[in-house]
């Protein structure tokens, strides 16, 4: 399986009005000043306390990243005179900044608003505390700036693994996926997978905000998993544990009889345990998928059976005085 | 690549009124499923598979939409030929 030349995305910056979009809910977002600069780009994941800033000292200002202001910020601005204050807002105002983001309902002085109003900078209000606040902004943003691709496969969550199933058109992918979710199994999205990294570890498998779950079976056209067997049979996202490949039967292929080989394969720079399948009439995929993911979490579990089984049987052949 | 192996890159347009929906899309998985060549269509920085039909309808490309064309395989000429013939065609809508 060729993933080299898959596609890779990768966002450059995201719009202060995407984050407010997405994390209105969930930090209780309310914006306060500078509307018309809710455009405005943000380029990074991270996010800064411009206390040093507004304390003066400007070398070394993060001043792209969205900029969090918590009790220490507003009561220090709140003690400063009101011409040293506007002195110090001016210069950090020098600077280009995406946003000023503030938890626990925090209000800043009305110089400040009037500044972010005639400069355009957003200014956003939280209900949280500061580090709710960070933690889940950063989180946010580390997944909007993570690189995602697309790729021609299925992916099913079968018994809470997430199995990436590949293979050229016609292999049964689809077929595949539709015993696995027959016997109970659940499907993220058939024919185009959304691929996204996660940290630096993780790699998630995503509906197609389009497609969502439908499917389409040779001879029976396009169905609606969701509406033919239930909302339970179906999830939008799942972390890839298993890339399984399907092709068609090979005489001459050396296919893994053991399984004291592990394979990899690298998608995004995320490395995936891989196996390869081979396919006949007759020979029940879904089961061999199911297998293969239960054996999967075995080993994550910490245990290798096939690893064991060799162990017991070297020791069975050399007892304690096996050669080395 | 291997021997004999060609890649043709073009960019065809969408004639047809509507676009490709679901049956345009089914009528290039049938034309191209027919080659042994790897088809991909690209629009705004998607990439699809064209054996597949829910890869073209995630392109959602509407009348006027410029795709670009990759073939890849030792027909890739003889594909391009079919895959450019329905786009003349309009997939065989007004």
């Amino acid at each position: 399986m060729d993933t080299q030349d898959l596609p890779v995305n990768r966002k450059t910056y995201i719009e202060v009005s995407r984050l407010m979009e997405f994390m209105s809910r969930d930090l209780e977002l309310e914006a306060m000043a500078g509307f018309q600069g809710i455009d405005r780009p943000v380029y990074s994941s991270d996010i800064n306390r411009p206390g040093l800033a507004i304390g003066g000292y400007l070398e070394y200002f993060a001043n792209d990243r969205i900029q969090i202001l918590g009790n220490t910020e507003i009561h220090y601005m709140e003690k400063l005179n009101t011409a040293t204050l506007s002195q110090r807002l001016d210069s950090m105002f020098s600077f280009e900044i995406p946003a000023f983001l503030l938890s626990r309902h925090l209000t800043p002085q009305n110089i400040f608003l009037d500044m972010c109003n005639q400069r355009g900078v957003p200014v956003l209000q939280s209900s949280r505390s500061t580090d709710e606040v960070i933690s889940r902004i950063i989180l946010f943003l580390t997944e909007e700036f993570s690189p995602e691709t697309v790729i021609h496969a299925t992916a099913v969550d079968c018994y809470g693994v997430g199995c990436l199933i590949v293979g050229s058109p016609g292999v049964g992918k689809s077929e595949t996926a539709l015993e696995l979710i027959e016997r109970g199994h659940r499907l993220v999205a058939d024919d185009v997978v959304a691929l996204k990294r996660h940290r630096e570890d993780h790699l998630f498998a995503e509906t197609n905000e389009m497609i969502e779950h439908h499917m389409e079976i040779r001879g029976v056209g396009i169905i609606d998993v969701k509406a033919v067997f239930g909302a339970g049979r179906v999830r939008n996202r799942k972390t890839i544990g298993l890339i399984v490949e399907l092709e068609e039967w090979n005489e001459g292929a050396n296919y893994d009889r053991t399984g004291l080989i592990e394979e990899y394969i690298e998608i995004l720079g995320v490395r995936i345990p891989y196996l390869r399948i081979p396919v006949r009439p007759g020979r029940n995929m879904a089961i061999i998928i199911e297998v293969a993911s239960l054996n999967h979490r075995l080993k994550e579990m910490g245990m290798n059976p096939a690893e064991q089984f060799n162990e017991r049987l070297l020791h069975i052949m050399h007892g304690n005085n096996r050669p080395t | 690549m291997a021997e004999g192996s060609h890649e043709v890159t073009e960019e065809l347009t969408v004639s047809n009124r509507l676009g490709i929906h679901a049956r345009p899309a089914a009528a290039i998985v049938q034309r191209v499923l027919a080659f042994d060549s790897e088809v991909y269509f690209n629009l705004n920085g998607n990439r699809v598979n064209a054996k597949s039909i829910m890869g073209l309808l995630t392109l959602a490309a509407t009348r006027g939409s410029r795709l670009i064309v990759q073939c890849k395989g030792q027909d890739a000429e003889e594909a391009m030929h079919a895959v450019k013939e329905l786009f003349t065609s309009g997939f065989g809508e007004e």
